[in-house]
């Protein structure tokens, strides 16, 4: 019932304004990176036009789902859409992924968390790796429009992992592609291709996203050469809106919420660690989950 | 100037006179102020709970007008003392990106258990060193002075686990046997023994017929009481000692230091005189230094002590002859 | 909410009431005993996550019970209402069999009086001073249970009367939040004829009416139906809107909202900053009740994860704490404790949920404060670490002071902790709207009679306000605020033309 009324309100001003005021989040637009991964452009135009780069959504597929975050990896206030890009990794996920053009997201709700801290330093690294390229690619977008030297490493496992190379390089003048079996650019981690950019020329500041493991990696190295790092969390969320406390994070000795006051920290005050065993909270739920979604569909 | 540098809290200190822990310490300029006069060292002013307590009577006194939920205020004791702590350690920080003299953070210690994160979090905010100020006034009849003691060790201990910078500790005068009680607490690895706690007091208004709070500053002659002690035991415990109380001039500055302290604690003259007062005595201190030839501490520090001196008076209880022979 | 004593007094001596008293001789009805609710069975209770404690009167139990009360002159349980509500009229309508008139008599104060008749702390307010309890020392009249009977009776008759709506004026009103402050104030914004739309972060309308009380003790389906009513008026629900982040507060007025009410709650958690507590395993209650009653958690249906502990802990002794140890127990723990600081009698809940989770059987522990964490190799809880506590003068809530007891440390065996010791305000909306009047721990500050905050425009109320509030209290500052707004707008609007 109360889904109805949400999506049959319209404006009553008199604006001329193209969009409806509350959104229904239709899909219009899916693209296929790899067999893992997709890109979704997805109708909101709320969200669209309140996002900033570092911004995140929180969504649930269906009734039955979990309300998972997603970094806004783009949007487009004039036509009010937001794109989201996925990989298939549990229920909820795999959920996403399977949507089609046309299909709707039952409930999204954004934009969450704290805007990135745009300014001039200089020369800034960008550290992407895997899916984490997705949200860095807004933020890599405003600080070469910020007028800074950007230099980017995408690192994933294979080729297939690697995505938005394209995107990433207009925004860049330098991108650097790491594959763990060399099967795309040069063999290695993200930390050798960041090493060797360090020791290469002046670095003022390093952004990484990605998975926890390859951020504390890429951390303990920039703490090494003493380089300000940021890096934005990918702590497990419910409400997203600071009201449970379990994307709590210790950063600098204090707790955090993710939701609230990141998604970016100061990477070297972060205990990787204990976020490390955050995440795998509720691994033995999910691996059950995920065991039984796939027997039923 | 002559070298008046010292070793006190663990640490090399380029002064003697330190401030000690009082409402001014708690205060960022006063803080850098009392720094560039020339302190040693400054100890914070301590986290009391007995404020953290106040400030929760005040909050549910507020809130009782509207009707709040008494689930919101069950906790709101934490609520306060994380602000506290919070608010603690920022300044910590921005003191210590102020200036390099040692910055002491102080934990009031009535219960043990709740402060040894804390001692952690003021580790990890940028303190030098830490003094656990000893807030014990024996006055419940139910607890032994075993427990009283068994108090001291085990809190200290506790901290002494979590943290790698120097503690030291500031203790009251009341103990059955005071030299027993220092020596055993020199043998814990703590780093300084500052002699002795300053309580809250009680005085009687008899006009009035009423209980009131005593004069709240020290003064001038309750340097005596420390001055014994540091004369009597510095010598013979393994641990650098100091002193607080009474010291409003270089001159008793020098009574201690003679005595055998490696340093003095001041907080009455500060309230009195400001941070200026802290120069004077660096200066004072000096020039008895070039008057007497001596180029460092070293020179004159505990030379007399009980230790050193073997003077009587360091062991004599009694008035005996003076008061036998005056007149009446 | 004041008392009109002259009304009271008028409709008291009403024909129909002057009668009914003479039915019934005084010291008949007192010798009566206070009827008792009928429950269910606590060991079969226990199975159930969403099967309600409390079945509710019947209506032989009503007419006895409604009986009872003797109609006071001066009836002193109204003054232990936060909203006044003229409980004897209503409770006189229930003993004249016309259980219609007494849930209208209850809506004219209450909007929703059957959310109430089972959370509102009646041992504290109206039965309180009830002259039962204060005069007769005997157990007062179960107006919290007649206040239920009637609701329910209006909602499951089909005869519920939707009230009459004024004549949309076409003035645009937001409220923030969809939780009890919120409802009530769109029920009266929207009688009086405004445009209201009410905006909520969650993908669920009712805030902690729906996410925080669980079904045992609130069922979601009878919050729906309140706000089903409130949907039939033509109240507007936008759900998945954080106003402030999703548009802003300019862009709404922009879009033509007027004035608006913030009613987002004291949701964030707190949590006691002791060692171990970001282990895995240990939650707030937020989380915790947010993910079985919001998520549906405890059904393998849904997707979202829980842990079902076997030896669970919850820290606190408000309501919260109870609903999350009486929720643990249906979710199959053999030891559900409830950890708090101080004496039974001192805890916070309704005397109601203590006496039903002892009967549940929920394990006691006061008199005894966590003070460390201690977790597997995987970082999930194990055992904590308790401290034994006395209690010393009482504080300025009357309450005594809980003071440690050296070296009385000993430690259990658990496998999930619920941290319930209270929540604070939720500090978005202060922290969008730099001009909005704060106070040091984040309340909004508001003139306590029109609920108007520091921006003419923005009223406030319920939780974000008060700190932490009931919900018939959040209800009262709904309604107030409405009042105000309205003078607001009139006066807005005719000092236009």
């Amino acid at each position: 019932m109360l889904d109805i009324v949400s999506s049959l309100l319209f404006l009553g001003s008199n604006r001329n304004s193209k969009f409806k005021s509350y959104s229904m989040n239709q899909i219009v637009e899916k693209v296929l990176f790899s067999e893992k991964v997709a890109k979704f452009v997805v109708d909101a135009p709320r969200i669209a036009r309140s996002r900033k780069p570092g911004h995140f959504v929180i969504l649930r597929v269906d009734v039955k789902g979990e309300r998972i975050p997603l970094t806004i990896a783009g949007a487009d206030p004039v036509n009010g859409t937001i794109t989201l890009v996925v990989q298939k990794m549990g229920v909820s996920s795999t959920k996403l992924f399977d949507l089609n053009v046309g299909d709707t997201i039952l409930d999204m709700v954004g934009p969450l968390g704290k805007a990135t801290h745009i300014h001039k330093p200089g020369t800034i690294l960008a550290c992407g790796g895997g899916v984490g390229v997705a949200p860095m690619l807004p933020i890599v977008e405003a600080f070469k429009k910020a007028g800074n030297r950007v230099i980017s490493i995408l690192a994933a496992r294979n080729k297939d992992l690697i995505i938005l190379e394209d995107e990433i390089r207009k925004w860049s003048d330098e991108v650097i592609v790491m594959t763990d079996d060399g099967s795309y650019g040069t063999k290695g981690l993200v930390t050798a291709g960041a090493e060797m950019v360090i020791q290469r020329e002046t670095v003022n500041e390093c952004i990484t996203i990605g998975p926890a493991v390859m951020m504390k990696f890429t951390s303990l190295l920039t703490k090494k050469y003493q380089i300000p790092t940021q890096a934005s969390l990918n702590a497990i969320m419910v409400d997203g809106t600071g009201m449970c406390g379990a994307c709590r994070v210790s950063v600098g000795g204090h707790t955090f919420f993710t939701c609230i006051d990141g998604p970016e920290f100061d990477a070297h005050q972060i205990d990787f660690d204990e976020l490390i065993m955050r995440l795998g909270g509720y691994a033995d739920e999910e691996k059950m989950a995920n065991e039984r979604y796939l027997k039923f569909n | 100037m002559a070298n008046i540098s010292t070793r006190f809290f663990g640490l090399d200190l380029k002064s003697p006179v330190i401030a000690a822990s009082s409402s001014m310490t708690g205060n960022k300029e006063q803080i850098i102020k009392m720094a560039e006069a020339g302190a040693g060292a400054i100890v914070l002013k301590s986290i009391f709970e007995e404020e953290i307590y106040h400030e929760l009577q005040e909050e549910l006194n507020l809130r009782s007008d509207m009707h709040a939920d008494p689930e919101y205020l069950d906790y709101f004791d934490y609520v306060i003392k994380e602000e506290n702590i919070r608010k603690y350690l920022i300044l910590i920080a921005e003191v210590k990106a102020k200036t390099k003299v040692p910055i002491v953070a102080s934990i009031n210690c009535v219960s043990s258990g709740e402060w040894t994160l804390f001692a952690r979090k003021l580790e990890e905010a940028g303190a030098d060193a830490l003094e656990l100020n000893m807030f014990i006034c024996p006055t419940d009849f139910n607890k032994t002075s075993a427990a009283n003691e068994q108090f001291y060790f085990e809190t200290i201990n506790k901290v002494l686990q979590v943290v790698n910078i120097p503690v030291s500790i500031k203790i009251s005068h009341y103990f059955s046997n005071l030299a027993e009680m220092v020596q055993k607490l020199a043998l814990t690895g703590i780093s300084g023994i500052t002699v002795f706690n300053r309580f809250y007091m009680p005085d009687i208004d008899v006009d009035n017929q009423k209980v009131i709070h005593a004069e709240i500053l020290s003064s001038a002659n309750d340097y005596i009481l420390p001055l014994k002690w540091i004369g009597s035991l510095s010598g013979s415990v393994e641990c650098d000692m100091a002193a607080t109380t009474g010291i409003h001039t270089a001159d008793t500055a020098l009574k201690f230091l003679l005595a055998g302290a490696s340093a003095i604690q001041i907080a009455s003259v500060l309230y009195k005189e400001g941070p200026s007062a802290i120069s004077r005595m660096n200066e004072g201190i000096s020039n008895w230094m070039d008057q007497n030839k001596y180029v460092s501490l070293a020179g004159f520090k505990g030379s007399l002590s009980h230790s050193a001196s073997s003077s009587q008076a360091w062991e004599r209880v009694q008035f005996m002859k003076y008061f036998g022979e005056k007149a009446f | 909410m004041s008392i009109n004593k002259e009304h009271i007094q008028f409709e008291r001596d009403k024909e129909w009431r002057t009668d009914l008293r003479k039915r019934t001789a005084t010291k008949e009805r007192i010798n009566k005993i206070r009827t008792h609710m009928p429950e269910m069975e606590p060991l079969e209770r226990i199975k159930y996550q969403d099967r309600e404690v409390n079945i509710g009167l019947h209506e032989t139990q009503a007419l006895m019970e409604a009986s009872r009360c003797l109609d006071c002159v001066n009836p002193t349980c109204i003054e232990g209402c936060p909203v006044s509500i003229n409980i004897p009229k209503f409770i006189k309508y229930i003993e004249l069999g016309d259980f219609l008139a007494a849930a209208k008599t209850l809506k004219e104060t209450s909007a929703l009086p059957a959310v109430c008749g089972r959370v509102c702390p009646q041992e504290k307010q109206c039965e309180a001073s009830c002259f039962y309890t204060q005069k007769l020392k005997k157990e007062p009249v179960a107006i919290g249970h007649l206040e239920r009977f009637a609701a329910d009776y209006e909602r499951e008759s089909g005869a519920m009367s939707v009230p009459e709506v004024a004549a949309p004026n076409g003035i645009k009103v937001a409220t923030i939040g969809s939780g009890p402050a919120s409802l009530s104030f769109a029920g009266d914004m929207i009688k009086l004829g405004y445009d209201v739309t009410v905006f909520e972060a969650l993908h669920e309308i009712g805030g902690v009416l729906k996410y925080g009380i669980p079904e045992f003790r609130l069922p979601n389906r009878i919050v729906d139906f309140e706000l089903n009513n409130l949907e039939q008026m033509g109240v507007k629900f936008v759900r998945n809107f954080i106003v402030g982040k999703t548009s802003s507060f300019d862009e709404l007025k922009a879009e033509g909202f007027e004035s608006f009410f913030v009613a987002s709650g004291a949701g964030l958690p707190r949590f006691m900053n002791i060692p171990g507590e970001n282990y895995n395993g240990i939650l707030s209650s937020n989380e915790y009740l947010t993910r079985v009653n919001l998520m549906n958690a405890a059904n393998d249906e849904f997707d979202t994860p829980i842990i079902k502990g076997k030896n669970v802990a919850v820290i606190g002794g408000g309501n919260t704490a109870m609903d999350s140890v009486r929720t643990a127990k249906r979710l199959g723990a053999e030891r559900a404790m409830i950890i708090y600081r101080r004496s039974r009698d001192e805890m916070p809940a309704r005397v109601e949920e203590v006496h039903h989770a002892e009967e549940e059987g929920i394990e006691f522990i006061n008199l005894a404060n966590p003070v460390e964490y201690f977790a597997d190799a995987k970082g999930k809880v194990n055992r904590m670490r308790i401290q034994r506590m006395g209690l010393g003068e009482p504080d300025a809530s009357g309450r005594r002071r809980p003071m440690v007891i050296e070296g009385s440390e000993y430690d259990i065996a658990v496998d999930l902790v619920v941290v319930a010791v209270g929540v604070s305000p939720n500090p978005l909306i202060p922290s969008e709207v730099k001009e909005l009047k704060v106070s040091k721990w984040g309340t909004i500050e508001v003139n306590e009679n029109t609920m108007q905050s520091s921006i003419p425009e923005m009223f406030a109320g319920g939780d974000i306000v008060r700190g932490g509030a009931t919900v018939i209290l959040a209800m009262g500052d709904g309604r107030k605020a409405a009042a105000s707004m309205h003078i607001y707008l009139q006066d807005k609007h005719q000092n236009k033309n």
